[in-house]
């Protein structure tokens, strides 16, 4: 008999709260926190303490799968692994190698991100290789980059304890992010003030001292709107604009026409209520700010984030404790799958493909030519697929049916491939349309490193044994290595993989499994001395000084018309996550929230008479879906909101594919609907 | 590497109160950790100053330890929730070894705790009780409405994590649990109302034993504890009661069982 208590990870958000797998006999029996875990505290959300009940659901793939006459069928390693092998060679010798695409996840670890980029980059010959942060912070990513240097959390999550006031915009915290929520709810009770700008009414919003509501799509405006009352009151800290950045008085030019009344005629909210928002953000000591995908998925998305970025630089808020720009990422490692180089423009490290002297550093390391062209960014790459011009995708761990936008055209894209080999724990929406499923191991099941949304490097510890032949899918994306004709994928663990990512990747050079193992390292670690970096840009930006970007206000890709009269938006709720694929499998998560709906606003609702628990059909330009009306007071009136995890109404088949320029992150958070009784 | 701790919890668990294994908390991985060491087993760097609640983690994992005696460091809470469970038969005392661990002034201190001292001393100095809890002090000045004000602002701040009934001791109603049922905790609701938190209060109200527990785990730090001391002296008042002695019955606790039913009732 065998009791085993196994720190690990959690695989949900990006919080990377560490807790306990307790296993008895093999058996996963429940999750406990951990109490001395300096990120949560010894306190989990209901979708932690539910984290062990799906991994050994019957459901779980056990065996690889190849289809043969319009089946998928039972096959061996392999079969499967030879099919995926002769069907990728003659692709690209026909095609050349970028007719392929390969998707890393924010599902698996640094180590195995780290693998899937190389296989892309130094066996397919592509840089071909995106990931979900495509849909959640690409225009983080693009935005900070072009600020700071830097797109990552500019603090760390502990650091909101210690705030006096913290502005969050486009983040359901609490239900999204909860023990990052509980953090603000702390800081609340030791005296902090908490500014929630937000067009729907989430639970942190309700307990904050200022609720702005803003109409989705007018961020630009109430965020100048914000900076012209700080620079006309004199609220700026104009040593640190003089010393520490650039560009001030162009930004100082565009926003001069956003008075309070201009804002509040685009925006919505009371010009009162942004001035005393405003005063209040820029007169705090210590100010945070924090963001996610309210932000970050518009068609703006990129300029969204340099507008945040300006609003810190502009008070003086960033390089010290407790301040800073913070966006909260969505993934257990979306941090981490981008840190690692799942991205078709970065190396590991955020290193460019197009720069010469990095390229020939990695050329020498792999001992490989690479290409020197970026690659296919995954909302491009559907489109290629469509176009006929991508031929094959190589999906690890991603649902890409139920998360990505205009899913009607998502199916469309992927029936048109002529290969598509999927890697998964379930046989997910997207592993259906496959002609190889392979079955991967969990995050119970293998060792590995994720980076939670604080740049920390939180352990992965094997609790159990994968289900049937389930592989990690760092062993999976090495043997097609080797399968390949490479010799770069000779890797005996994941420990391995990250002493051979720390040579190429600056930012980790001094991170380590062993290191890891007893102590929260934060990157950059440049050395193997340094104990990681809590707080970025203290002394200087990393890319020298902060770039103030002037920006002006335009509407979203798709407005209301008569036809499509409603503002619709998606989101998370708290016990379901992402496509489903796990909490739906989760009893405890799936009681809480089982079916889907819309949130109307009551006054919305009453005239086009729709009560509470209606079925009711939601369409827009693209398409479709039915399901169930919640009337709310927790919504504006005039936009209306969907939850994204249901795959029988996935709010997708209504979201606009229309792409942030920079970024390539598209608009989910606005497009246009009507609804109607079903 | 044992510790000096660890070999003296080895040599009274295993050799002289016969247990087959020590349910313990140890360093690891930078953190402290629970640990089931079997006998023989090397402890390692044993530490007894986080405040795991190892009497739920003993819960979750007795249905498929079907064999031996456990030995568990047992707080005087600890005791009281041991107490209450072999009460209602769910753990055989005769698999329990405990050894007994008096808490530290700190943490009496933070469990404004009234009752620190286990029955046996064998890990720990004793500490003199909490005088009062402070909280307590300042809600038993307030009105009827400015408490219940006080409170409504508490429950606004939950988050539904479940975390203050996975983590007791004492609650194990399992997959039956009241509060995920519709009827009394409707479901699209986050923060969940006070029905919720109300039903849990009067769920708990002959079983608490103050440990505490949900209120460390409470990523809202709703002063949860608090709301249980005033409960439980209410239970004392009222019915002269308090959780936590094997040998008393739950004055709430009603039963037809055995008794005769009277002539003529057959409709049930």
């Amino acid at each position: 008999m065998s009791v085993e208590h196994v720190l690990t990870t959690c695989p949900y958000c990006g919080t990377g709260c560490n807790f306990f797998l307790q296993v008895v006999d093999g058996r996963l029996t429940s999750v406990v926190p951990c109490k001395t875990d300096e990120i949560s505290l010894g306190r989990l959300c209901i979708k932690g303490y539910n984290a062990h009940a799906f991994v050994q659901h019957p459901d779980r793939l056990k065996n690889p799968m190849v289809r043969e006459k319009g089946q998928l069928v039972k096959a061996s390693w392999d079969q499967a692994l030879d099919r995926i092998v002769k069907a990728l060679k003659e692709i690209r010798d026909k095609h050349g190698p970028d007719s392929i695409v390969l998707l890393a996840s924010a599902k698996c670890t640094n180590e195995e991100n780290y693998v899937f980029q190389k296989l892309a980059r130094a066996v397919l010959g592509t840089n071909n290789v995106d990931h979900c942060a495509r849909l959640c912070h690409a225009s983080t990513v693009t935005g900070l980059l072009y600020s700071f240097g830097s797109g990552a959390m500019t603090n760390t999550i502990p650091e909101f304890d210690g705030a006096d006031c913290i502005l969050v915009t486009g983040s359901n915290t609490l239900e999204a992010h909860p023990i990052i929520g509980s953090r603000m709810l702390r800081a609340k009770e030791k005296g902090a003030k908490i500014i929630v700008v937000d067009p729907r009414d989430t639970p942190l919003s309700r307990i904050s001292h200022i609720h702005l509501s803003q109409r989705s799509g007018t961020d630009v405006a109430w965020i100048n709107g914000m900076l012209k009352v700080i620079i006309d009151e004199g609220l700026a800290d104009e040593e640190f604009v003089k010393a520490r950045t650039t560009a001030f008085e162009d930004l100082k030019k565009v926003v001069e026409s956003y008075t309070p009344e201009k804002v509040e005629s685009i925006t919505g909210i009371p010009k009162e209520k942004l001035v005393e928002a405003a005063r209040l953000y820029a007169r705090s000591k210590k100010a945070m700010i924090a963001y996610a995908m309210g932000i970050t998925q518009h068609s703006n998305g990129t300029d969204l984030v340099k507008s945040i970025a300006n609003l810190a630089m502009a008070t003086g808020h960033i390089g010290k404790e407790s301040t800073g720009v913070n966006p909260l990422r969505g993934q257990c490692n979306v941090q981490g799958a981008c840190d690692s180089g799942g991205l078709p423009n970065l190396y590991p490290g955020y290193q460019r493909v197009d720069d010469e002297a990095v390229r020939a550093k990695f050329e020498k390391a792999w001992g490989v030519r690479l290409s020197p062209t970026p690659g296919l960014t995954l909302t491009r790459a559907m489109n290629d697929a469509m176009a006929g011009k991508v031929k094959a995708m190589v999906v690890f761990g991603e649902n890409v049916m139920v998360s990505d936008p205009d899913l009607n055209h998502v199916e469309e894209a992927l029936k048109k491939l002529e290969f598509l080999a999927v890697t998964d724990i379930f046989l997910t929406e997207t592993a259906k349309m496959a002609d190889v499923v392979l079955p991967a191991a969990c995050y119970a099941e293998k060792d590995g490193t994720f980076t939670n949304t604080d740049r920390a490097l939180r352990m992965l510890r094997k609790a159990v044994e994968p289900p049937g032949e389930a592989r990690a899918d760092w062993i999976i994306a090495c043997d097609l290595g080797r399968r390949l004709g490479s010799k770069g994928f000779e890797f005996s663990s994941p420990a391995d993989i990250m002493a051979e990512m720390a040579t190429v990747t600056p930012i980790f050079a001094g991170i380590t499994h062993e290191r890891v193992d007893g102590k929260v390292l934060r990157w950059p670690v440049p050395d193997k001395d340094h104990s990681g970096t809590r707080i970025l840009h203290v002394q200087k930006f990393t890319r020298g000084q902060g770039q103030f970007a002037p920006i002006e206000h335009t509407p979203p890709a798709e407005v209301v018309s008569e036809e499509y009269p409603f503002i619709l938006t998606t989101g998370r709720n708290l016990f379901q996550y992402h496509t489903g694929t796990m909490t739906r499998r989760s009893p405890k998560l799936e009681r809480e929230a089982p079916e889907p709906y819309v949130e109307i606003r009551g006054e919305d609702a009453k005239k086009l008479g729709i009560a509470d628990g209606d079925r009711v059909s939601v369409s827009s330009r693209r398409g479709s879906i039915t399901l169930k009306a919640r009337v709310t007071d927790k919504i504006i009136e005039g936009t209306i909101f969907i939850p994204f995890h249901y795959a029988e109404a996935a709010a997708n088949r209504l979201t606009n594919a229309a792409l942030d320029p920079a970024s390539d992150i598209p608009e989910f958070k606005v497009c246009a609907a009507r609804i109607e009784r079903a | 590497m044992v510790n000096d701790l660890g070999r003296k919890l080895a040599k009274l668990a295993f050799e002289e109160r016969g247990a087959d294994m020590l349910l313990v908390m140890r360093e690891e991985h930078g953190n402290v950790v629970p640990a089931m060491v079997p006998k023989g087993e090397d402890l390692g760097d044993v530490r007894l100053d986080i405040p795991y609640q190892l009497i739920t983690i003993l819960e979750n994992i007795y249905p498929w330890v079907s064999k031996g005696r456990i030995a568990i460091i047992t707080r005087r809470c600890d005791e009281k929730a041991l107490a209450e469970l072999v009460k209602r038969k769910y753990v055989d005392d005769k698999r329990i070894v405990r050894i007994g661990l008096a808490c530290s002034e700190d943490q009496i201190r933070r469990c404004r705790c009234e009752d620190p001292v286990p029955s046996k001393v064998d890990l720990g100095e004793p500490h003199a009780a909490a005088k009062g809890d402070e909280l307590i002090s300042r809600l038993e000045k307030m009105s009827q409405q400015e408490r219940l004000e006080f409170w409504a602002g508490q429950f606004k701040k939950c988050n539904k994590c479940f975390g203050c009934t996975l983590n007791c001791p004492v609650c194990f109603c399992d997959d039956d649990c009241v509060l995920e049922d519709r009827t009394f905790v409707a479901e699209p609701s986050v923060p969940p109302g006070l029905s919720f938190h109300m039903i849990r209060s009067y769920h708990m109200i002959d079983k608490c034993i103050e440990c505490g527990e949900c209120e460390r785990s409470c990523p809202a730090e709703i002063p949860l504890l608090t709301m249980r001391k005033l409960l439980a002296k209410d239970m004392k008042e009222l019915f002269k009661f308090r959780p936590g002695d094997e040998k008393t019955v739950s004055p709430l606790n009603t039963t037809l069982e055995g008794e005769q039913l009277e002539d003529g009732c057959d409709e049930c």
